[in-house]
């Protein structure tokens, strides 16, 4: 058998290569070269180190409707990514973490993801005080963080620079841009005197500064309520409103969201005034369970949660979407109806990844030495609506970091349905930018 | 004005009394036992969370108030049979094993029920007009509900053997063991009881607050403060607290910012305190 082989092997190597064979050889081998190009190339692993992503989201504790679909999404697409080849050849490894909603916490974590795990980037979480503990340590270990829907404006206001360095990117909208968008349709289709019924923290107040400024400059009144973020009975506060209030504006999270609508219907309020809110106040929540009680009332939607309310050119790269992230036409969780999508908020967390590859592809990333390249690069992209890009063109600005997408003003319909009344374009949520980023070598 | 006082003053006694239920079985559980229940908040919540899946399968409000207290009230006897008797007599190692309780349950039904919220419908609409307002029926029958609830919990700790037997203990337990009464028995029931009251409140909130893992953080500490000014181990004196401290934050938010009527009802605390550390009606 031995000597067999051997025979074999000596005839092998004593064989002439005629030209023809060459030429033969050559050309197959590079076809199978150039074909191996164009089909998904599996990993080589330990040929390369992988890019090592965190994410930060709210699992236990609070917004837990956002975390479960922040993390379902973003996991989504770093498989669809590692799937498809991952970023110039490596593999992206996600680290994960639960921020309890405990700013304090949530910095232990960030600190143990970019020591420990070494992480090279972070994303995710709807938190504002959760990055806001985080931003001295990305500043600190220049590391990126890619807020998951935080809706703080400040962080890409003028206080950019000294509050995060530079090292904090947004996608999606915050208090600022939502009022610059919607305010007008608010002021001119639902009635000129306002009053705010909002949670008593940051977020609320920014919503009711930011929407009364423009309100009260267009000639109209408002009035403004603040009630603790965890009120379960509203009518204390309900009692307060104005009697001459046309809009009754409203801002809380989860429960509490989900009471105002009630019971603002519950005495009788609804029949006197509009009812204008962020969607943010019921996402993660299907309007059945707000109940009947939510017809008529009016939203502001960054993301439709209804798949047909959606524009037609948008529906394939919807559906795909839709599909990896598990979610119905309707917004519901496929296989678990009850479960409904916190849609204005997850696309972030999807179109993240995509924003690294392109900016890894742009900028020649190969370490943490050209993070600053990389955030330009990122920060630089005008995203197309496609399979990455769902929620139709998205522009990012280099000076602030911030990134606008469309806009739109749903009501709730007998049915329990938003429906679309008017798309707002992203130009129209635009607004100067108050700090210029690109100036950071 | 007169109108919104009005107002405040009804949704404040209302308010009021459904606390002085989730604030009844927190102080029974401290008087007879002397643990200071701190997975109270969390039967509550567990309470409404029962009642909902109830209500899922039979449609009916009220299966769901009579179910949810009796499985409750099961598990009230599970944990104080296998947890709390063996260490009873250790009040810091109860506060810190009862609190290990209310993460466990909260996370388990995060697991099981979801973090959003769900809605249990009130099952009774009406809405009866006052002054420039309307008013919930639904409440007001809580509130006498709430009453009802408390009437028959006054009887049963007056009127009968078992309630003797409980008063008995709160009394001098050596000298009840003594004149033959079960104490371990009473020990059970009376942590039994408290818990299905805590999950019967849960039930009655639920069609006002919405149901999700965390309802019972907010209501416990609320709770705490009732027991606190009420007199801890005195029944009656939780009913008039938590009606006055929802009085106090009612009316006070008509004409402060509410955050500060909060402050008020918590300044009322501390000033009871200072002058009657045992609570009002404390002995």
């Amino acid at each position: 058998m031995e000597k067999k082989s051997k025979k074999k092997a000596e005839v092998v190597l004593k064989k002439e290569i005629s030209r023809r064979d060459f030429i033969k050889t050559t050309a197959l081998g590079a076809a199978g070269l150039s074909l191996s190009s164009w089909a998904p190339v599996p990993f080589t692993y330990g040929a390369q180190p992988p890019i090592k992503v965190g994410m930060l989201n709210e699992y236990t504790v609070f917004a837990t409707e956002y975390g479960y679909w922040l993390g379902k999404v973003g996991r989504a697409a770093i498989a669809k990514i590692n799937a498809e080849g991952g970023i110039a050849g490596r593999k992206l490894e996600l680290h994960e973490y639960d921020t309890k909603a405990n700013p304090a916490w949530s910095a232990s974590m960030c600190r143990k993801m970019i020591l420990e795990d070494k992480v090279d980037l972070i994303m995710g979480s709807i938190h504002s005080g959760v990055h806001l503990a985080c931003f001295p340590l990305i500043k600190q270990y220049k590391i990126p963080l890619f807020s998951g829907g935080s809706m703080t404006y400040e962080f890409t206001g003028k206080d950019s620079l000294s509050l995060h360095g530079g090292y904090y990117i947004r996608n999606h909208s915050h208090a600022r841009s939502q009022a610059v968008a919607a305010w007008k349709f608010g002021f001119d289709n639902l009635g000129k005197k306002w009053t705010f019924l909002n949670a008593d923290y940051a977020w609320g107040h920014s919503l009711a500064r930011e929407f009364g400024s423009r309100v009260r400059a267009a000639g109209g009144k408002t009035q403004d309520i603040f009630a603790p973020p965890t009120t379960q009975d509203f009518i204390p506060f309900l009692q307060k409103v104005n009697p001459d209030t046309e809009v009754l504006f409203t801002a809380f999270l989860g429960s509490s969201g989900l009471g105002v609508l009630r019971q603002t219907v519950e005495v009788g309020l609804h029949k006197r005034l509009q009812r204008f809110t962020v969607i943010c106040t019921t996402e993660g929540i299907g309007q059945e369970v707000v109940g009947k009680e939510s017809i008529g009332a009016y939203y502001i939607e960054y993301h439709p949660r209804h798949l047909d309310q959606l524009p037609k050119e948008l529906h394939p790269y919807e559906i795909a979407y839709r599909k990896a992230g598990g979610v119905d036409k309707d917004g519901k969780e496929v296989g678990n109806p009850k479960v409904t999508i916190a849609g204005s908020h997850m696309y972030s967390m999807w179109i993240y990844p995509y924003m690294i590859k392109l900016g890894i592809e742009q900028s020649g990333w190969k370490d943490s030495k050209k993070n600053m390249d990389l955030i330009k690069a990122i920060c630089s992209l005008k995203l197309k609506a496609g399979p990455w890009c769902p929620v139709g063109d998205l522009v990012m600005r280099e000076e602030d970091h911030q990134g606008f997408n469309d806009f739109y003003i749903s009501r709730v319909e007998p049915d329990l349905k938003l429906k679309i009344l008017e798309i707002i374009p992203k130009e129209k949520s635009m607004y100067e930018p108050e700090t210029d980023l690109r100036k950071i070598v | 004005m007169i109108s919104n006082l009005a107002v405040a003053i009804l949704n404040g006694i209302v308010w009021g009394l459904i606390m002085a239920l989730i604030a009844l079985g927190l102080n029974m559980i401290f008087g007879l036992l002397h643990i200071i229940n701190m997975a109270h908040g969390a039967l509550y919540m567990l309470g409404a969370v029962v009642a909902w899946y109830v209500i899922e399968l039979t449609g009916n409000f009220w299966i769901g108030l009579m179910v949810a207290p009796l499985c409750v009230g099961f598990i009230g006897l599970i944990i104080e049979r296998g947890l709390i008797r063996t260490i009873e007599d250790k009040p810091i190692i109860t506060i810190i094993c009862t609190f290990g309780l209310m993460l466990a349950i909260q996370q388990l039904v995060l697991m099981i029920f979801g973090g959003s919220p769900r809605r249990i419908s009130p099952p009774v609409a009406y809405r009866f007009p006052l002054f420039e307002l309307q008013y919930p029926a639904m409440r007001i029958m809580i509130a006498l509900i709430s009453i009802a609830m408390m009437i028959g919990l006054w009887i049963f700790l007056r009127k009968t053997k078992y309630g003797l037997w409980m008063r008995a203990v709160v009394q001098d337990r050596e000298m009840a063991v003594a004149l033959g009464i079960p104490v371990t028995k009473v020990y059970m029931w009376t942590f039994v009881l408290g818990s299905a009251l805590a999950a019967f409140s849960g039930v009655l909130a639920a069609p006002i607050v919405s149901v999700e893992f965390m309802m019972g953080r907010e209501v416990l500490i609320m709770a705490f403060i009732i027991v606190i000014v009420g007199g801890m181990g005195n029944l009656e004196g939780s009913v008039i607290a938590a009606i006055m401290i929802s009085l106090i934050q009612g009316v006070g938010a008509l004409f402060v910012p509410p955050s500060i009527a909060t402050v008020f009802a918590l300044a009322f605390m501390i000033i009871v305190l200072l002058f009657r550390p045992q609570g009002l009606f404390g002995e």
